[in-house]
């Protein structure tokens, strides 16, 4: 079992996220956190013996960071204390480079914290204002450099593509410089703008300008041979890891191994059923409170369903799908194949990087209709 | 009754000119329909008539009136069409009638429709009653449109009647004038049966019921029939007349409108402006004026997916019950696969088709750009008919190729006949002659290929002249013309769908935006895909359309699958409103709208 923990504050919020985290007072966190353990508590009763037993942990917002290090390492505890940790599991932490001094980062790795994930975000610091981050980009790779040294086993930094105004050539300068300070891992994102925040407001008022679809294709492929030529492994669709440091959690999500999810909006999957809580932070710390539930809804998977995922979420990883789960007819997948964008090995199908691109279309098209 | 109280009389009217309107006035003074039933604009049953505020079938509705009390008259208002794809069905209407009431809107004025028909009307020997429309509303101008309606007739000013259908102001003294000057019907009822089919509609459980204006004879209950153009013979199971539901009753005498039901169950057999007959006492003519419908705009429709083949069928065939003049067959495109190639009168007629079969019976279509059916004399002397562009033979064999052509009035203020006159050279017409009607409205008669008017003719003269010009047409034979095949090539292969016939000298210019409208209709597939148009093998115009290259999910927050699974089922819904055409989707608009855009281009 895997388990989820979602902290859904942050310090201010970024100018383009529409996703479930908050700016607020530290007592609405205490009543959070109140919840959260009464949650874990009640999971925890709920759940058999071998089910407690966890091989990663991710701690995910919003922005943990707004907890100290210490804070950190309290709430790790109290998830051990109902959990069994195995020995080797994989403990991460996102980390926002604002947010935290070295004495943090020590702390957090003596709670048992042994990944940290830095949103670094963009090394340019016009883009980091653009972005409304709190940090620049001498903060972000110090707080890389801090992560090194505290002691976790791995660090990850995540970086933004296809950002107003980024071009092939700076993003080249941007992982140079990220990949100066050495990190493990690379998650890189195309900046996707949706809903109603303010910076996708500002490109609908015609303020900023995104680049077109073949730049941030350009960008992308010439960031996956840039992390290639420098040792890194392309393993899923946005992730890139020196040997041995894939993200196992992450991993876990693409390969459709069981996890639980606690906090606000946070989703588990448990045998067949996926179930997610209620996005609402006060919804989720009333219900709690009066010793309810916070789901919000579930799905029961059949065959297909199953078969469907692990298609979908099989083809975003380098390893890809056995060729016998899809449907597609060896023409189809021939033609796909002579374009370039997937590759067929020992009765496996993955895609290309161009394909990986062009993800959703290509297993759209590969899935049983 | 006695023949001296019966008046048989129709409205005719441009769309919206208020025709339904007043018919339900006429209903309500006439107390022929229960307060509790009168639904606004009674006599337009269809919902789908009741929507587009058009009628598309013809009714027929008796009505008892007396005047001040005193004489009883029997009036049969006698519904027409209003558009000009329904001129054939307007005729016989006509001749069912002794009168007309010509009604125009006081603000719009007179419209071609209107011209066209009244001039039938005039033409069918009818009593024409002027009436202008609308008197209520501000902008309504009485005087202009009375001085135009009595410069088109050549009547008197003073003879045109002013109601308002909507306030009932002027509506009982219109009635009045109906039975003053509309003359009661002739004919004598000794003779032998003649009986006009002036239209038909299909009831589920009792087949076709057929409308008849009796003009000769009697018609009664349990009489051996004959209709004389399909030879189709029968016996009378029930007489009636509208009021406005049916009521049957034992005969009708010659001068007198009703229904009569047969038990044939197959619209094809009952033909709207056939003559019914008795089979002992036949008569020895037929009464004049009966055509074959003869669909002069095709198109292919298509079901979007093809398991829905067999019910687009047999939806087809139950719209035939109802609708004598639309036909079909079926048909086979290598890029729609299955599918039927459907004949319509005109495009009013095509979009009503396919409406109903979207509304009514649920069915994914695409429809094919219309075109018109092609006379093709071959080298060796025979006649072909071809209704589909990708069936036009190889020009080596082909002597002549000949497309109808159509003899057209357009109506419109002086102001706007540069732009109408533009128009109609654009679209390959022959300018005739040119006609004030008064200082406001000018006529022009042109001939037209119909090819030019079934694609966006109509909209173009509306948005050229601010919607004040109005086109009238009927059909009027065949004429050679330079034509050329048109070929689509979508990632090298042929796409008959998008096949066309085109005017050789602007074969070049309609290939390349046809091309060009293409890749912006079709979107980026995962590899690049030429779009070529082609005469006889011959590239003219070249597109492509450049490959996807981005359209990935970068993260998936927290395990949160079941948002990813929902981006990805719209994905797979998208692809349902794709046709697969070899390897490439195209979107189901692109069907129509690529041959109709690229014509209002050209128009500008």
């Amino acid at each position: 079992m895997r388990l989820y923990v979602h902290w859904p504050f942050c310090l201010s919020r970024c100018a383009y996220c529409d996703f479930n985290s908050r700016v607020a007072a530290r007592r609405h966190m205490e009543a959070y956190r109140l919840a959260l353990y009464a949650e874990l508590e009640a999971w925890a009763c709920m759940l058999e013996e071998n089910k407690r037993r966890l091989s990663s942990i991710y701690l995910g917002g919003g922005t943990p960071s707004t907890l100290s290090g210490a804070e950190i390492s309290a709430l790790l505890g109290k998830m051990t204390g109902r959990f069994v940790l195995n020995s080797a599991a994989e403990v991460t932490v996102e980390v926002n480079p604002a947010n935290w001094s070295h004495e943090d980062f020590t702390a957090a790795c003596a709670g048992g914290v042994n990944r940290m994930s830095i949103g670094v975000q963009s090394l340019h610091d016009p883009s980091l204002r653009l972005l409304g981050r709190a940090h620049d980009r001498d903060a972000a790779r110090e707080a890389v450099r801090h992560a090194l040294r505290c002691g976790a086993r791995s660090v990850s930094a995540d970086l933004l593509y296809g950002l107003p105004g980024m071009d092939v050539a700076s993003l080249e300068r941007c992982l140079d410089e990220i990949l100066e300070t050495g990190p493990h891992h690379l998650s890189l994102y195309a900046l996707t703008l949706s809903g109603r925040s303010p910076l996708s407001l500002a490109v609908s008022r015609g303020e900023v300008s995104l680049p077109c679809e073949d730049e941030v294709a350009d960008q992308y492929m010439a960031a996956v041979e840039k992390l290639r030529t420098a040792g890194y492994e392309h393993y899923e669709v946005s992730n890139f890891c020196l040997p041995g440091h894939h993200s196992r959690h992450n991993l876990a999500y693409w390969k459709r191994e069981e996890y639980l999810g606690l906090g606000a909006g946070a989703h588990s999957l448990l045998g067949r059923c996926r179930l997610y809580n209620t996005d609402s932070i006060l919804g989720y710390v009333n219900m709690l409170g009066k010793s309810q539930m916070a789901v919000d809804g579930w799905e029961l998977l059949d065959a297909a369903d199953e078969r469907e995922e692990a298609i979908m979420l099989g083809l975003r990883t380098s390893r890809g799908v056995p060729e016998n789960i899809l449907d597609a007819g060896g023409d189809h997948l021939d033609d796909l194949e002579f374009r370039g964008l997937l590759a067929r090995r020992w009765g496996r199908v993955s895609l290309t990087t161009r394909g990986m691109l062009v993800s959703n279309t290509l297993i759209a098209a590969l899935l049983p209709a | 009754m006695e023949r001296n109280n019966i008046r048989n009389f129709c409205i005719i009217a441009h769309i919206d000119h208020g025709k339904s309107t007043l018919a339900d006035r006429f209903l309500e003074i006439t107390h022929s329909v229960p307060w509790q039933k009168m639904a606004d604009q009674y006599l337009d049953r269809m919902e789908l008539e009741r929507e587009r505020g058009i009628t598309i079938k013809a009714q027929a509705v008796r009505m008892q009136y007396s005047p001040g009390g005193e004489e009883e008259y029997r009036l049969n208002l006698i519904d027409t069409p209003g558009h000009v794809d329904f001129s054939y069905e307007v005729s016989r209407s006509l001749a069912a009638c002794e009168g007309a009431v010509l009604l125009v809107d006081a603000s719009q004025g007179v419209e071609a429709q209107t011209v066209g028909n009244a001039y039938l009307a005039v033409e069918a020997g009818l009593t024409v009653i002027p009436v202008v429309n609308k008197i209520d509303l501000p902008s309504a101008d009485y005087e202009d449109t009375a001085m135009e309606i009595s410069d088109l007739l050549g009547v008197d000013p003073a003879e045109v009647l002013a109601v308002s259908a909507k306030t009932g102001e002027g509506v009982e003294r219109l009635l009045q004038e109906v039975i003053r000057r509309v003359p009661p019907p002739g004919g004598e009822s000794g003779l032998p049966l003649r009986a006009l089919v002036f239209d038909s509609i299909y009831d589920l459980y009792r087949g076709v019921v057929a409308f008849v204006r009796v003009i000769e004879g009697v018609v009664a209950r349990g009489m051996r029939a004959r209709f004389m153009a399909t030879g189709t013979a029968a016996d009378i199971d029930e007489v009636g007349y509208f009021s406005p539901d049916m009521i049957s009753c034992d005969r009708l005498e010659a001068g007198e409108v009703g229904y009569i039901i047969t038990g044939i169950k197959e619209v094809t057999r009952i033909k709207v402006g056939d003559t019914v007959t008795g089979r002992e006492d036949a008569a020895a003519e037929p009464l004049p004026g009966y055509l074959e419908p003869k669909p002069m705009v095709f198109a292919g429709i298509y079901p979007v997916d093809s398991d829905d083949f067999t019910d687009l069928n047999d939806a087809l065939d139950r719209l035939k019950l109802n609708d004598a003049s639309l036909t079909f067959a079926k048909e086979t495109s290598k890029a729609l696969g299955f599918g039927f190639r459907c004949g319509f009168l005109g495009l009013l007629h095509m979009e009503i088709v396919q409406e109903r079969l979207e509304r009514e019976y649920g069915l994914g279509l695409v429809i094919t750009a219309p075109n018109v059916v092609y006379e093709i004399e071959e080298r060796g002397g025979d006649t072909a008919y071809v209704r589909n562009p990708s069936d036009m033979p190889d020009m080596g064999t082909v002597a002549e190729v000949r497309e109808p052509y159509v003899q057209a009035t357009i109506l419109m203020p002086p102001d706007y006949m540069g732009g109408m006159l533009e128009l109609v050279k654009e679209r390959r017409g022959i300018f005739q002659d040119m006609v004030y009607l008064s200082g406001r409205r000018v006529e022009i008669r042109c001939r037209l290929p119909l090819a030019e008017i079934v694609v966006d003719f109509y909209d173009q003269l509306k948005s050229r002249s601010r919607g004040y010009a109005s086109l009238d047409y009927e059909h009027a034979g065949f004429q050679p013309g330079n034509l050329v095949k048109l070929d689509i090539l979508i990632n090298g292969e042929p796409v008959d769908a998008f096949s066309s016939v085109v005017d050789r000298s602007r074969a070049y210019d309609y290939g390349r935006r046809i091309t060009q409208r293409l890749r912006e209709l079709i979107p980026r597939q995962l590899f690049d895909v030429p779009v070529q148009a082609a005469i006889g093998g011959r590239v003219v115009a070249r597109e492509t359309i450049k490959a996807k290259r981005k359209d990935v999910l970068a993260k998936c927050y927290g395990g949160d699958v079941t948002r990813k699974k929902k981006l990805l089922q719209k994905q797979k819904e998208g692809k349902k409103r794709m046709k697969m055409v070899g390897k490439v989707e195209i979107p189901q608009e692109a069907f129509i709208s690529a041959l109709r855009v690229t014509r209002e281009e050209t128009g500008k």
